[in-house]
Order: C-alpha cells, then sequence, then structure tokens
C-alpha cells in the first residue's frame, strides 16, 4: 500500500487527494485515497466496477460531499467557498453525457458557454473537434448514444479547461467511436496543454492512452506510477514441465535454482542459454524427461488481476 | 439574471405556454358555462359571484396545473441528468432559487392574463357596476401567493423525485383537497395547503335555507390566513431547497 500511494515524482501536480474518504451507511466505498495526477498527463484510473472511481470523480468535482480527507485542484484547495472557481478550469463528463434532449446540440453547448462565461465561437469549435458540428442543429433527443458521449465530451472542452475529468467516455460506443475517442483523449495533452484523468474499468483501454495509472480495488489505491512502472512488473520467467516434477524441483534445489510449482509447471526466474543447456542436461543425467520447456512473460491483465483481484474487463 | 434567462432558455419546445393557455381556457370555459345557471338574483351581484367562482375555480385547477407546470420545469434536469453538469457550474442553491423565480415570473404572468380575461367576461355579461380593478389586482396577488406556496411544495418534490408521478400525484390530491376544503371550517381548512385559495377568497357566500335566497358579500383575508399561508411558503421553500442542496447528484 505504502508503495502503491507513493507519490509519482512530477514538477507539479494537477490533483493531489489526502487522505480521501468516503461512507455510504456502514460501507467505506472510498478509502484513505492519495491521488497524484502529474500535469499534463493521461491519467487512466482504472478499477472493477463498482470499485469506487465514479464516487472518487464526483468528490474532486463537488457532486458527493467526501466524508473525511482534502481535495487540491490546479493548486487550490476545493471547499464550497472555492470550488466553483476552480472548476471552472475544469471540464468534466461522469458516467452518461449530461444533456437536454429537448434542445439541439448546439443550445445544449449554449448553455454550457453562458454558465461558464467563455466565448461564443467556443460552441463551433467544440463541435468541430467532436465531429458533431454537422448535427449540432438536431435535437439530442434523436441523437444516437454515441453522439450524445460526443455532445458530453464537447461540453467539457468549452473553454479548453486545464484539467479534463472523463468517466468511462468510451461507454456505448462502437468499435470505431472507441478508438476516436480514444485518439482524441490521447492527443488533448499536446494539441491543447491539458491534463486528462480518464477512468475506465478496461485495463487494454487504458494501456494505449494513458502515462500515469491508478489502480483501485474496493475503495482503496492499489497502485499508482507510470504506466512504464506497471509495465516493468511483468517480469518473464521459465516455465518447465518434467516426467517427475517432485524429484525436479529437490534438482534444482540442490543446484540453488528457487521455483514454484504452478498448474504442472515448475516457474523458474529467467536463466541464460548457457544455463538453460546445462539444466536440462542435468536433468537427463537424472534420468528426468523434460516435457516443456517455455519463456513466459506475466502479462498487464495478470497484473490487474492480482492488484485488484477480478479479471482484466470486469 | 443569466440563469434565469437559461431558465427560460432550457424551457424551450417544452409547451409552458401551452399548457398555460389550456389552464386559462378550462377556467374561462368552466365559468362561461356555470353564469347561464345562475338566477337573476345572483346574476345581479355580478362581480362578487365572479370572484367566488373564481376562488373555486382556483381551488380546482390550480393545484393540478402549478404541478404540470413544476414538473415540465424540473423533469428536464432529471431526463438527461443534466445535474452533474449544472452542478459544476452553479451552486444547487442558486439553480433552486433561479426555478423558483421562473415560476413565479409563469404564475404572475398566467394569473395576470386570467384576471383579465375574467374582467372582460363580467364586462361583457354586463355585471353591474365598474369592472373592480384594485379587487381583481388584489386577488391576482392572492392567487399568485398561494400557487407560489403549492409551487414552492411541488418545485420539491419534482426535483427531489425523478419520477413525476409523485408530483403530479401530489397535484392531483391537491385539486380534490382544495375544492372539498371549501366545504370544511375555516380551521380545517387552515391546515390544507391547497384549501387557501378559498380561504383567502375575496367574496364569500351566504345561504339562507329559509328563504333559499343566496347573498354574496366582499370581505378582507384574515391576517392570521395571511401568515399562515407565508409560513407554509416557507416551510415547503425551506425543506425542499435543503433536501435539493444535500443530494448528492
Amino acid at each position: 500500500m505504502m508503495e502503491a500511494q507513493k507519490e509519482v515524482m512530477s514538477v507539479s501536480n494537477v490533483i493531489e487527494t489526502h487522505n480521501l474518504c468516503k461512507r455510504y451507511g456502514d460501507a467505506l466505498r472510498v478509502s484513505h485515497l492519495n491521488l497524484t495526477v502529474p500535469e499534463g498527463s493521461v491519467y487512466g484510473f482504472l478499477g472493477p466496477n463498482g470499485a469506487g472511481k465514479s464516487t472518487t470523480l464526483k468528490m474532486l468535482l463537488g457532486l458527493v460531499r467526501p466524508t473525511e480527507g482534502a481535495i487540491r485542484i490546479l493548486g487550490r484547495p476545493t471547499d464550497a467557498a472555492s470550488r466553483l472557481s476552480v472548476l471552472r478550469q475544469v471540464g468534466s463528463l461522469i458516467e452518461s453525457p449530461s444533456y437536454y434532449g429537448h434542445l439541439t446540440g448546439e443550445e445544449n453547448l449554449r448553455i454550457v458557454q453562458t454558465l461558464r462565461g467563455v466565448p461564443e465561437k467556443h460552441i463551433r469549435e467544440a463541435l468541430q473537434i467532436v465531429r458533431l458540428d454537422g448535427q449540432r442543429g438536431k435535437r439530442v433527443a434523436h441523437y444516437s448514444l454515441g453522439m450524445k458521449q460526443r455532445l458530453g465530451l464537447a461540453a467539457a472542452l468549452l473553454g479548453y479547461p486545464k484539467l479534463l475529468i472523463l468517466d468511462e467516455p468510451t461507454n456505448g460506443l462502437d468499435p470505431a467511436g472507441i478508438q476516436e475517442m480514444r485518439e482524441l483523449i490521447e492527443s488533448l495533452p499536446e494539441r491543447f496543454g491539458m491534463t486528462v484523468v480518464v477512468s475506465s474499468h478496461l485495463l487494454s483501454e487504458i494501456d494505449q492512452m494513458a502515462d500515469t495509472v491508478g489502480i483501485i480495488r474496493e475503495g482503496e489505491l492499489m497502485f499508482q506510477d507510470t504506466l512504464e512502472t506497471l509495465h516493468g512488473r511483468s517480469r518473464h520467467h521459465l516455465a518447465l514441465r518434467t516426467s517427475n516434477n517432485a524429484v525436479a524441483r529437490e534438482l534444482l534445489a540442490r543446484q540453488s535454482i528457487s521455483c514454484e510449482e504452478e498448474d504442472g509447471f515448475l516457474i523458474l526466474p529467467i536463466l541464460s542459454d548457457e544455463l538453460t543447456a546445462q539444466l536440462t542436461r542435468y536433468l537427463s543425467e537424472n534420468r528426468l524427461g523434460v516435457v516443456r520447456l517455455e519463456e513466459r512473460q506475466k502479462s498487464l491483465e495478470d497484473i490487474f488481476l492480482e492488484l485488484t483481484g477480478k479479471a482484466a474487463s470486469l | 439574471m443569466k440563469l434565469l434567462k437559461l431558465e427560460f432558455f432550457k424551457c424551450r419546445r417544452r409547451k409552458i405556454a401551452l399548457v398555460c393557455a389550456a389552464v386559462l381556457a378550462a377556467e374561462l370555459l368552466w365559468f362561461a358555462i356555470d353564469l347561464p345557471r345562475q338566477d337573476a338574483e345572483d346574476l345581479a351581484q355580478g362581480w362578487m359571484l365572479l370572484f367566488y367562482n373564481l376562488a373555486l375555480i382556483d381551488a380546482i385547477f390550480l393545484p393540478i396545473s402549478v404541478a404540470v407546470i413544476a414538473s415540465r420545469n424540473c423533469e428536464l434536469e432529471h431526463k438527461g441528468a443534466a445535474l452533474k453538469l449544472l452542478e459544476t457550474m452553479v451552486t444547487p442553491g442558486r439553480l433552486y432559487i433561479t426555478k423558483l423565480t421562473w415560476g413565479a415570473l409563469v404564475l404572475a404572468a398566467l394569473l395576470s392574463v386570467r384576471s383579465a380575461a375574467f374582467a372582460a367576461m363580467g364586462a361583457a355579461a354586463h355585471f353591474s357596476g365598474d369592472i373592480p380593478w384594485g379587487k381583481f389586482a388584489l386577488f391576482t396577488v392572492i392567487s399568485w401567493a398561494v400557487s407560489m406556496m403549492v409551487y414552492a411544495l411541488q418545485q420539491g418534490l419534482s426535483l427531489r423525485f425523478a419520477n413525476q408521478a409523485v408530483a403530479l400525484v401530489c397535484g392531483i390530491f391537491g385539486s380534490f383537497v382544495g375544492v372539498m376544503s371549501m366545504l370544511f371550517p375555516d380551521w380545517l381548512v387552515r391546515c390544507v395547503p391547497w384549501g387557501y385559495y378559498g380561504l383567502l377568497s375575496l367574496a364569500r357566500m351566504d345561504w339562507d335555507p329559509d328563504t333559499r335566497f343566496t347573498q354574496f358579500f366582499w370581505r378582507w383575508p384574515e391576517p392570521l390566513d395571511v401568515v399562515l399561508l407565508l409560513l407554509f411558503g416557507a416551510l415547503f421553500f425551506i425543506v425542499g431547497r435543503t433536501l435539493f442542496v444535500r443530494k448528492e447528484v
């Protein structure tokens, strides 16, 4: 836990939470969360359904009151007095897109533009960014789910906020839409200097667009660091199966090679080619047949499974 | 002001004007049907008869109408989960007051037009005497005040519950209780929010069972009733606003 919650080394953090908790009745949905989101990053907030991702993001936006803890966004505390002025520089899309179905896409954005006090031209620009400019005169009730999602993103982008908080933005999109959304999110830090926090329950999605990752399970932050560090955990190893694994294990112990048995395989640390050749020779000299010898790598999914106790796309 | 303008902007295509027109048409139709049934003595007291009937008509139509207007305005926030976005730009407290102000303006417009239409109807029916503009103005203010008290209740319900059936059933119940309360003694009517339409009526009726003669008379609203009306309004506003502000979206 201490390792998981260590601060990401960065020049400045756009979001910092300290000991953030949310309790509903007896259930602690978010437990002592210390998030640090570096400026200019795409921060992937990963966790299985019900892990506390949305509750955490809502707390960042002041839509849900924390039971305990403190939040700093863009260097400022988000208490009742300063919340709205801080959020002027934050765009958000939480769970499903917010919209007025009886109004057109452009009229929906006009409401956000008026409330944010940003120039009117930003409406067109936001619609162009999400490729909805051709549908701006259509009532949102007649939009597809993907179009509503893109409108939600356009609303979040209005005024080019410094921070964008997106909760499962690819929900309900078809594969092409997911790809498009992913590319758009990836491009935001470079194009507009934004920092993006994007939550998902899909490891593959976060793997493709984030550079910093926070993994949450049952309200607890299990990992927080760069994606590179997470990949670094996926170590290589050898998997060996012999005609008698029990005897092989004793022989390996005599040679000071540690191993564990897993699903009928002996899992060994990675060895050089020379050592591997010596090992197989040594086993055959002791009348043991080598049935399988594989080099394996722990996948990100395995790591996710270890950290969350659930399958990677649950 | 910006928020209030946006509130009207958001209500585009919500057919609020149509709802108001329907309320007005129903009230006028009710009175137009009722008028020819009145005997000569009643018609001789034309304006008092009109104000007495207006209080009755309000008690029947306004509780449900106010519920529908509040629901049309609040439902749109639930439908597209708009509060999640709105509350990152404006405090829920300000949003609640803006919506209430919107309702106040819509009801003021509706009831002003309503009073003007009934004044015209009275004049067309050749009621004796000049049009009592002062009484029309006072009655409009009373109708508006009672409607705002009911609106505060309805807005609280419409924002609290996404399912608008809760608020609309309350409105239907209010219409039923409102008209029935005119048969209750005053002390009981004071306990019923929708009963204030009749309780604060400017004209009352005295029916003599021996002579079978109906006598209308003017009256001023009791100060106690006005105070109770304000207390009901304040209670509904404070409870509704507190529940809305505390609600996590």
